[in-house]
């Protein structure tokens, strides 16, 4: 019994199942593509806006605990990300803060500034947005929107595949670490380490049996190489098209329109005591 | 008895520099049989079986199917895996969807029916291993037992004529493994050939019509169990023991100093042999459909309300959940052992399983013991 | 010797915090140098149970007890406990950490930080217990199930363990080889090891536990005896059981007045006899052999003229002196119970055996004797 959350599980009990999986994944791409275009700031802010309102409606509000944890994780290295960017500045420039921390120069700018938020915004939009598609498309039919796309067959089965073994092999992974556990295996670190590699080492051989016997067992329930889905989703419509590629245009056209309209710099000026 | 599967002299190994897994492999199974296979770890029972569903392609040799030759072509194998499916010990090696109701299917639809079909098909698998409104339940959650019940679903959404049991009642508890063989019993009754496999030798000894015995990659024992025990080198040799009762009914007839035979192979028969008692019980036999269980249960027990009662088949068994019965999941071992004792008993089952109360009965004449029993209409 | 070794007290434990209880309000006591067996149907608990009493889950509620001490969860305290309290997994491959047998058996006395030449004692010693001496430099990927089954449970002997738990030992694994499993439970036991187990085969648990304990929905509704819980059919049925097939023939024998219905048989010979009702007749002779490994058996048996009786073989030790030899038994499996059931019948017969375990392969004798069937003449050489 593996305490992991699937990710099938909680795409399965979204509201947004039933959505087109290709249509979900046009808007998306296109929210994503239209906040990497402009250099407004304020697209991405209305991009990632647009995906946390998804992934409310998707999750009901109830993210499990490691999902949140992973965007918490994402959010973070952007974070750090940014952080570095900030203070790259161009020297030519003048600078808001400028610092010397052991051998790194610091050197922020207005403009630097501005940049790291831009890319902050447009990678948690890209985070949530990603987030929402996946929360709420199963493998399954994201592979029957990849074979209706013409994908090659190989690259859908095994992703379903892979996918489909991973939690499998994970909860083999935990059961062989107990029963390190049991044979003392964590008794000091080296003794930890090699019961991890041990663990790894066997968990894979596992799945090399597994493997085996599963492509036996496919082939006596008749597998022809493809993996038929039951309840084949909803086809896209050009509603979908419409919307995605309407919204996409409008919002780089108010992109362009509201270019250094939000000065983060000009912004945070009084907080940080910055003359800008 | 027409031969469903004739193998003749297949050899088949893994691969080239493998030694045979298969060696010389000549077997037939005779169509409706109760087909025992048993056999050591590693004797070939597995390999045999994915032969049989031409997962194994035997370097020499015959397989014949229904009079033909097996064709390791698309359509060949279509049809074949239409007639022959199989049940695998581990249900975590045999399922590969993500919801319950999608891996039942997925047999069915890679078989190329229409969607209707196979919808009715997922619903009657899932109501006959008693899992409805588990449709839409991602399989993770399952427990193990559960998972088993979901590829025995799974199978028996191929509709198929031969259904290969590969040790189904490992991994279960004993009440959940009664009902397993039910089915078992179910689907020999409505024509499927069931060949199972496993490590019971008990369980194989009640249950089966024909019994093989495979050692070291070859048939060593084709026929009556009772034969292959009474060799005790031969068991040895192939890495099993005699089954329980069999040995008892060998040890006290040799401390009598009386003939084994007949030999019993369940409890009741054992004590209508041994027992010190001639005069049957009277059996009262009451098959129901689930919708009229609780009724006629109730007109069944009537005044006799110190008798004991017993369920045989899942449907009755669902039906009446709330009724205190003392053989709930051993219905027909317990009422027959009763009767035996000479004690009044009723059976409640689906009425499917008639042939199956008479094949008891008739059992028992063997042992000079003639049952008193009354069908109630 | 009744104290308790391995105790549970109102254990609450729950897998995830919103999901079901795994255990709930769960007492359990494991009495020392028992053998001790978990019964309940799939999902009550028992892997759980195994888990907490091994201080793999930490109990949200309640208490685990070691030899009367609660567990402190601290790394030192667990480590102790974990050197002296084994858990044998029910699937062989979740235990296997190196590619070599030698390498892998090895690594719970390594892990305890034995100096080399003790570890590599206690792999070859375990090895011989299990019969997988030769197989010291095989890889385990080349083994079947059954060998596999039995390097893990090699790899947990060679831990030198007071208390052996054991998940499902005999699932799996054919007749045979299960029979030698519990053969080697049974001389572990005699050797002073707590042997507690886990098995959904109702016959075998019946034949061989001392106590049982049953679980249902996380709680322990039986402790004790198996003969008390199986009178209540109602219970056994809740706890999603069925009876042993042997107890109820007893039952039903003595319904029928064929015999009494105690003593309670627990093995199919034991049930033979009571059968056979063999007041009166004749028995043969037992003669109990006694052999260590090197032990030249067929100098014995030709010294003693034993050579034309029916011959069975019980206990590791002598086990291994036979395949040494090539000496052919006629009851490599079941030997004590099936030359009993020849003395029964009028043969004489001999059963090679350990020393350690002459009261085991007699107990049979015991049993016959002590309850007025006769007795057999036990001649131990």
């Amino acid at each position: 019994m593996s305490e992991q959350v699937e990710m099938d599980e909680l795409a399965y009990s979204s509201r947004m199942v039933g959505w087109a999986p290709l249509g979900k994944l046009l808007f998306v791409m296109a929210m994503l593509v239209v906040g990497l275009v402009v250099n407004s700031i304020l697209i991405p802010i209305i991009t990632f806006t647009i995906g946390i309102c998804l992934m409310a409606y998707s999750t009901n509000l109830k993210v499990p605990l490691i999902l949140s944890l992973a965007i918490l994780e994402a959010i973070a290295i952007m974070i750090l990300g940014s952080g570095m960017i900030s203070i790259m500045g161009d020297h030519s420039a003048t600078a808001l803060w400028e610092s010397k921390i052991l051998w790194f120069d610091i050197y922020m700018t207005e403009v630097s500034f501005n940049k790291a938020w831009l890319i902050f915004f447009r990678a948690i939009a890209g985070v949530t947005l990603m987030l929402a598609f996946a929360c709420s498309t199963p493998i399954p039919h994201l592979a029957h929107a990849f074979k209706t796309l013409h994908f090659p067959a190989e690259v859908t089965e095994l992703i379903v595949l892979i996918y489909r073994y991973a939690f499998l092999l994970l909860e083999k992974f935990l059961t062989m670490l107990s029963a390190a556990q049991c044979r003392l295996g964590y008794n000091g670190s080296m003794t930890a380490i090699k019961s991890y590699a041990g663990a790894m080492a066997g968990t894979f051989i596992f799945s090399m049996e597994l493997a085996e016997k599963s492509e036996a067992a496919l082939a006596c329930r008749n597998y022809e190489g493809y993996f038929p889905v039951y309840h084949t989703p909803s086809k896209m419509s050009v509603l979908w098209v419409v919307v995605s590629v309407g919204l996409a245009v409008g919002l780089y056209y108010l992109g362009t329109q509201t270019e250094g309209l939000i000065n983060m710099a000009k912004l945070f000026a009084p907080l940080l005591g910055w003359d800008v | 008895m027409t031969n469903l599967f004739e193998l003749e002299d297949v050899v088949f190994s893994h691969r080239k520099d493998l030694p045979p897994v298969l060696k010389n492999f000549s077997l037939t199974v005779e169509e409706g049989a109760r087909t025992a296979v048993l056999g050591a770890n590693g004797a070939g029972k597995t390999t045999l079986f994915y032969t049989l569903t031409g997962v194994n392609v035997p370097q020499s040799g015959q397989i014949i199917y229904k009079g033909t030759p097996l064709e390791y072509t698309k359509d060949g194998l279509r049809s074949l895996r239409s007639d022959v499916a199989v049940i695998l010990q581990n249900p975590d090696e045999q399922i590969f969807c993500s919801l319950v109701e999608e891996d039942v299917a997925f047999g069915p639809l890679n078989l190329g029916l229409d969607r209707e079909v196979v919808e009715q098909r997922v619903t009657k698998a899932l109501r006959d291993v008693r899992m409805t409104g588990y449709e839409r339940r991602p399989l993770q959650q399952l427990s193990g037992g559960q998972r088993k019940r979901v590829a025995i679903a799974g199978a028996l959404a191929m509709d198929p004529k031969v259904m290969i049991m590969d040790e189904p009642t490992s991994g279960l508890d004993p009440q959940a493994s009664m009902e397993v063989m039910e089915l078992a019993e179910k689907l020999s009754l409505n024509g499927v050939t069931v060949l199972l496999s496993t490590h019971d030798i008990h369980l194989a000894y009640r249950w089966a019509d024909v019994t093989n015995v495979l050692c070291e990659g070859r048939v060593e024992f084709k026929g009556d169990a009772d034969e292959f025990y009474s060799d005790t080198e031969t068991v040895y040799k192939c890495g099993l023991l005699t089954p329980s009762v069999f040995s008892m009914n060998r040890d006290v007839c040799a401390v009598k100093r009386i003939d084994p035979a007949p030999h019993p192979h369940n409890a009741c028969e054992f004590l209508a042999k041994f027992g010190r008692n001639s005069k049957s019980g009277k059996l009262l036999l009451v098959p129901s459909e689930p919708e009229d269980a609780e009724g006629r249960f109730d007109t069944a027990v009537g005044d006799l309300k110190g008798t004991n009662k017993g369920v045989y088949g899942s449907d009755v068994r669902n039906a009446l959940t709330d009724i205190d019965i003392e053989y709930r999941y051993d219905g027909m071992e317990g009422c027959f052992k009763d009767v035996v004792e000479g004690k009044d008993s009723i059976l409640l089952y689906d009425p499917v399983y008639a042939p199956t109360m008479d094949r008891q009965i008739d059992r028992l004449k063997k042992f000079g013991f003639d049952i008193d029993c009354e069908v109630m209409r | 010797m009744s104290e308790p070794i391995l105790e549970a007290r109102n254990v609450v434990y729950s897998y995830s915090r919103k999901g079901p209880k795994a255990l709930d309000n769960m007492n359990i006591s494991i009495t020392k140098g028992t053998k001790t067996a978990i019964l309940g149907s799939n999902g009550a608990g028992k892997s759980t149970l195994f888990g907490v009493l091994n201080a793999l889950y930490k109990p949200e509620k309640g208490e685990v007890r070691y030899n009367g001490t609660p567990l402190s969860y601290k790394h030192k305290s667990i480590v102790k406990m974990r050197s002296e309290v084994s858990i044998l997994f029910q699937n062989p491959n979740d235990m296997m950490f190196r590619p070599y047998v030698g390498q892998d058996v090895a690594f719970g006395p390594e892990n305890l930080r034995l100096p080399k030449d003790e570890v590599d004692k206690r792999v070859e010693e375990a090895l011989l217990t299990v019969g997988m001496e030769e197989y010291i430099k095989s890889p385990i990927m080349k083994l079947s199930y059954g060998q596999r089954k039995r390097v893990s449970l090699a790899g947990v002997l060679a831990m030198k363990p007071s208390v052996l738990i054991m998940d499902e030992p005999t699932a799996g694994l054919d007749p045979q080889m299960a029979s030698e499993v519990m053969e080697i439970a049974e001389q572990l036991h005699s050797r002073g090891v707590t042997v507690v187990m886990s098995s959904h085969d109702t016959d075998l648990v019946y034949s061989w536990a001392d106590e049982i304990h049953v679980i249902n929905r996380g709680t322990c509704v039986y402790s004790g005896i198996p003969e008390p819980f199986y009178e209540d059919r109602m219970l056994v049925q809740r706890s999603g059981l069925l009876l042993p097939s042997v107890y109820e023939m007893n039952r039903s024998l003595a319904d029928m007045g064929s015999c009494d219905l105690e003593p309670y048989p627990r093995t199919q010979t034991q049930l033979s006899v009571k059968t056979s009702d063999s007041g009166g007749k004749a028995f043969g002779t037992l003669h109990v052999v006694t052999a260590t490994a090197d032990t030249d058996i067929a100098s014995v048996i030709a010294e003693k003229n034993l050579g034309s009786m029916p011959s069975g073989a019980y206990g590791i030790s002598a086990k291994m002196a036979i395949k040494k030899q090539g000496y052919e038994v006629d009851f490599l499996y079941n030997g004590p119970e099936n030359c009993v059931m020849k003395c029964l019948a009028g043969i004489d017969s001999v059963i090679i055996c350990d020393p350690d375990v002459i009261d085991l392969a007699t107990s049979s004798v015991k049993f016959i004797g002590g309850n007025g069937y006769g007795d057999i003449n036990v001649d131990i050489i």
